[in-house]
């Protein structure tokens, strides 16, 4: 290695004072020759004749001089300054071409370091845990749920019996209002087990994370504060500590403050957060009774021991599922599904990206290839120059050295413009990424993204350079010599490799249009399915009420009435509503089972459906239809007979031939009273669970006055005959007089919310047609070279052909002939590949296959469309050629 | 005369390095001290001494400086570096393994 350092150091120093060596090599030659003099003449000879037997003795300085240069090796150094000064002169000769090329490369080397980031940033860096590779996520699954969330008290047992985890903890999202300092704000909070940090492996910078005394149901009321809150509401305060914040209008004691930029894990349930969005942690109180096990809606997050795998960690969980399902019958057909934390997290855009960048490499790959053919071209043209400096002496190795170093001075320059490009381009990419893709924080163009643009620069200099350089040094010189004067022409061989490369550009091309022709097809399926409500025009917000002060469900429903009666008064308003839940906005696999009065379950299965709750105008709020029977209405209240509105997907599932309206439904085990039963009024349209994906779970609806629990966190839903914005000011105002301790939060218009839905497949579809767009682009640019040169080389032939009779039509018809026919090639081919790659886009497509007839067709056809107008110009050239000239040269 | 080519592949390297394992000298010290040592059989041409010089230099074994020679002018003298000795040991190690092997075949004990 020192060696090495001192190798490059020594060489260096040879070229860099390059003047001063050369002084030194002579002075010291000089040295010995007048000793040499000297000692002769001591010798007795005459003082000519000395000088004269020392430079013979010496044998020849010059060459000596050579000898020790030679020893430096400055030779290549000194050489490829002169190539790259000559490219430099050469590129300036041809500006057009040089722009177009580096230009080419600077947008496809830019979109490859813009997307690389982008997976550099979701798909390679570590996450910022320690050791992350040891933590999993848990979820349960059976034969109906591919993952599920676990219950509080099976989780205390895993905790207590399980031998794989170093440690284990569980977290569950729920937003907290904080009140008391300043206006009201709803933060966004995880209520977390004992121990949730030393799984992430990450400690409080002030203060200590939660013991499991915190965790028994009344001692819970402590918190830890986010860095960015302590900050933003506390001004930083070094004496948090101990201080009591009113959270939900309750008092929690500050324990500890995190340290700055904690990312969230993320999680598979509510409103998915990542980075570091999270502004405070409160303690999860295991309630109730431990034989009941408790509700699913708890996120399992484990830190692996060393050396334990994910699989044997699931088998350990999974003996003691099946023994907690002897003692509970609740537990009984579950199954424990584990999955490493990274997998969990990039999982859902891990083959999107993938995608991106396989994409953006054919890009790459078609711009590399139109390269070579332009250089192709030109080196056709400049033969006689080649042949002219081969005749001189330059050695065939010296040649091909020249050229790459054209090629790699345009793909540096290229690469260097591509850049700038990915570093403004990623900012732009990031901003139209929905927030809920992961790891949109970690994001940046940093060394490592330069280094591989560097990289791809090189390998794209190297690879579009060698072909022509090689090609052109084999030059036949007495024919380049001979040609020079009247143009050289190209060799058979040439031409055939320039049409393969053409080929091969359109074939790659096809690929990206079938690729960006499936996801917009894809796409416009997406747009076009209803969704089953109407979000044009329509306000949301939540308004959460703590129950400390809204102890009763009378106290809740009486809130929202209130509130939603003066909001539909407001000029403008159409409908004003509030329920549980609000479509496409998070997690929403809250499942309830009950019993239908007549009707048995079949073995093995239990009915059960999503449960919501909802004001009589939530329905028309958010325009989802009425089938059958009515919504619920002011009279459906406490004491009232109990009522419920169930969706389509429910009606079809329990009632599949009959109209569901008048059954009757209990959520109880118990013998019900006559006064327990709620019998279903309605029936409502389908809302798709999921914007990719048309499915719609079984569902059903209580009336806020008349549901089983207190839930006091709604949506509010506000539709309005135009633009609702304007209500916002209208709406905080009613909110504050009714209860100025109420945050208004997450305030959002219905259909942003369902664009934001849609911005995955939008902004894929965004960049692959983009590829697509310039893969057609530069395969035009080949098509028009090819022929435009083809044409040039046959102008005399064609004078004949015209001079025989040929017309305008058949001469252009000759032309576009030979176009359509390498453009032919080039889409079979490459709608052969598509075919073969279509299993990698099918999963990301919806409703459309990815081997889809008719975006084939149509690719097929916008490919050779494109050929035909790319050889336009040329075609009409060719019937320009004078058959007077053709004949008279004969 | 006795040409470098005449002298075994890599000697020359050997001659240079043991004899600046004494001390710093310029090339012409080099050549009048392989000479005299060897008593005029050995001589080195300057065609050959200088570029060896130079490569050994370029390798890092020697090190090179200005100063002023006995005559009083300046000359370049070489030293010879840390990694220069080590190179010397292994080079000599390697010669009285040739040599040896030489005269084993030649059969003159």
């Amino acid at each position: 290695m020192d060696r090495w350092c001192n190798l490059l150091r020594m060489r260096l120093r040879s070229w860099m004072r390059r003047k001063r060596v050369e002084t030194e090599l002579d002075r010291e030659l000089r040295y010995h020759l007048e000793r040499q003099v000297e000692e002769n003449l001591a010798a007795g000879i005459s003082a000519g004749e000395a000088r004269l037997a020392a430079l013979r003795m010496f044998g020849g300085v010059s060459q000596v001089q050579e000898e020790c240069r030679e020893m430096r090796r400055t030779q290549y150094v000194e050489n490829l300054w002169q190539d790259l000064r000559y490219a430099v002169r050469m590129l300036g000769k041809s500006p057009v071409f040089t722009v177009v090329v580096v230009l080419t490369l600077a947008l496809s080397i830019g979109a490859n370091s813009a997307i690389f980031s982008v997976i550099d940033g979701v798909l390679l860096k570590p996450l910022p845990y320690p050791r992350a590779e040891r933590l999993a996520r848990v979820f349960y699954r059976s034969k109906n749920f591919a993952k599920f969330p676990v219950n509080p008290w099976d989780f205390l047992d895993f905790r207590a019996r399980n031998r794989s985890f170093e440690s284990f903890a569980i977290y569950t999202r729920s937003d907290i209002q904080l009140s008391g300092v300043g206006e009201p704000v709803k933060l966004s909070a995880f209520r977390i087990s004992a121990g949730y940090f030393t799984v992430l492996g990450v400690a409080p910078a002030r203060g200590r994370e939660f013991d499991f005394v915190e965790e028994r149901p009344g001692n819970g009321n402590v918190v830890i504060l986010s860095d960015r809150l302590w900050r933003r509401q506390f001004g930083a305060a070094t004496d948090i500590l101990g201080r009591k914040i009113v959270l939900d209008a309750k008092p929690y004691t500050v324990v500890g403050v995190m340290p700055p930029g904690v990312d969230h894990p993320g999680n598979a349930y509510n409103s998915v957060a990542y980075g570091d969005t999270v502004d405070a942690w409160y303690p999860f109180e295991f309630e109730g009774n431990p034989g009941q096990r408790g509700p699913h809606y708890l996120e399992g997050i484990g830190r692996l021991k060393p050396g334990v795998t994910v699989t044997q960690a699931a088998a350990d969980f999974n003996t003691i599922m099946a023994d907690l399902a002897t003692h509970y019958p609740g537990d009984q057909g579950w199954t424990i599904y584990m999955v490493p934390l990274y997998q969990e997290i990039v999982g859902p855009v891990h083959r999107l990206l993938l995608v991106l960048l396989g994409a953006v490499g054919l890009v790459l790959l078609i711009a590399c290839v139109n390269t070579a053919n332009l250089l192709l071209a030109r080196a056709t043209a400049r033969q006689r120059e080649i042949a002219v400096r081969a005749a001189l002496g330059a050695g065939r190795w010296r040649l091909v050295r020249q050229m790459l170093a054209e090629s790699l001075l345009m793909a540096i320059l290229g690469g260097g413009l591509g850049a700038l490009l990915a570093s403004a381009g990623v900012r732009a990419l990031v901003a139209f990424l929905p927030a809920g893709f992961p790891r949109l924080a970690a994001i940046h163009v940093n060394g490592l993204v330069f280094g591989f643009t560097a990289l791809i620069t090189l390998a794209t200099g190297l690879f579009f350079g060698l072909v022509p350089a090689l090609q052109s040094s084999r030059t036949d010189l007495q024919q380049g010599l001979r040609e020079g004067g009247r143009g050289a022409t190209g060799t058979g061989r040439q031409t055939r490799l320039r049409s393969a490369l053409v080929v091969g550009e359109v074939s790659l091309a096809c690929v990206l249009l079938a690729g960006a022709g499936v996801m917009l097809r894809s796409f416009l399926n997406l747009l076009h399915t209803d969704a089953g409500f109407q979000p044009l025009h329509v306000l949301t917000a939540r308004v959460s009420l703590p129950d400390t002060t809204y102890k009763t469900k009378d106290a809740i429903a009486r809130f929202y009435k209130t509130l939603l009666d003066g909001l539909s008064t407001l000029p403008g308003v159409q409908a004003a509503g509030a329920g549980t839940d609000l479509p496409w906005t998070g997690y929403d696999d809250n499942l309830g089972g009950f019993t239908i009065e007549g009707k048995q379950e079949p073995p093995n299965e239990s009915f059960h459906a999503r449960y919501h709750a909802a004001t009589p105008d939530y329905f028309r709020a958010i325009g989802i239809p009425l089938v059958r029977g009515r919504y619920f209405t002011d009279r459906d209240i406490k004491g009232a007979p109990r009522a419920l509105i169930v969706n389509q997907a429910m009606a079809r599932r329990y009632w599949p031939n009959e109209d569901p309206v008048g059954w009757r439904i209990d959520f109880f085990d118990d013998k019900p009273k006559d006064s327990d039963w709620y019998t279903i009024v309605g029936v409502v349209g389908d809302v798709k669970d999921k914007p990719q994906n048309s499915a719609a779970e079984p569902a059903f609806w209580w009336p806020i006055p008349q549901q089983p629990w207190g839930f006091g966190d709604m949506s509010v839903v506000l539709r309005s005959a135009s633009d609702p914005v304007r209500l916002t000011g209208h709406l905080r105002e009613a909110v504050r007089g009714l209860d100025p301790s109420l945050a208004v939060a997450d305030v959002r218009l219905l259909d942003q919310v369902a664009a934001e839905s849609f911005s995955t497949p939008r902004i894929s579809l965004f960049l692959v047609g983009l590829f697509a767009a310039l893969a057609l682009s530069l395969a035009a640019i080949g098509i028009y070279g090819v022929i435009s040169y083809s044409v040039s080389q046959r102008m005399h032939e064609f004078g004949m052909r015209v001079a025989l009779g040929a017309s305008s039509w058949d001469v252009i018809r000759l032309v576009m002939g030979q176009s359509v026919a390498l453009t032919a090639i080039g889409v079979t081919l490459g709608l052969g590949t598509t075919l073969a790659l279509a299993g990698i886009l099918d999963s990301m497509l919806y409703g459309v296959s990815a081997k889809d007839p008719l975006t084939l067709i149509c690719v097929a056809a916008a490919a050779l469309a494109t050929a035909a107008m790319a050889c336009y110009p040329s075609a009409r050239r060719a019937t320009s050629a004078d058959p007077v000239a053709a004949l008279r040269a004969e | 005369m006795s040409k470098p080519s005449d002298l075994i592949q890599g000697t020359l390297d050997l001659l240079i390095l043991k004899t600046l394992a004494l001390e710093p000298m310029h090339g012409w010290a080099i050549a009048k001290r392989i000479q005299q040592v060897s008593q005029e059989v050995l001589q080195v041409t300057q065609g050959a001494l200088y570029p060896a010089l130079h490569r050994l230099e370029q390798q890092g074994w020697l090190r090179a400086e200005w100063r002023a020679s006995e005559t009083g002018r300046e000359a370049k003298f070489y030293r010879l570096t840390k990694a220069g000795r080590v190179q010397l040991d292994k080079e000599l190690e390697q010669w009285r393994r040739l040599s040896h092997a030489v005269v084993q075949v030649v059969g003159e004990a």
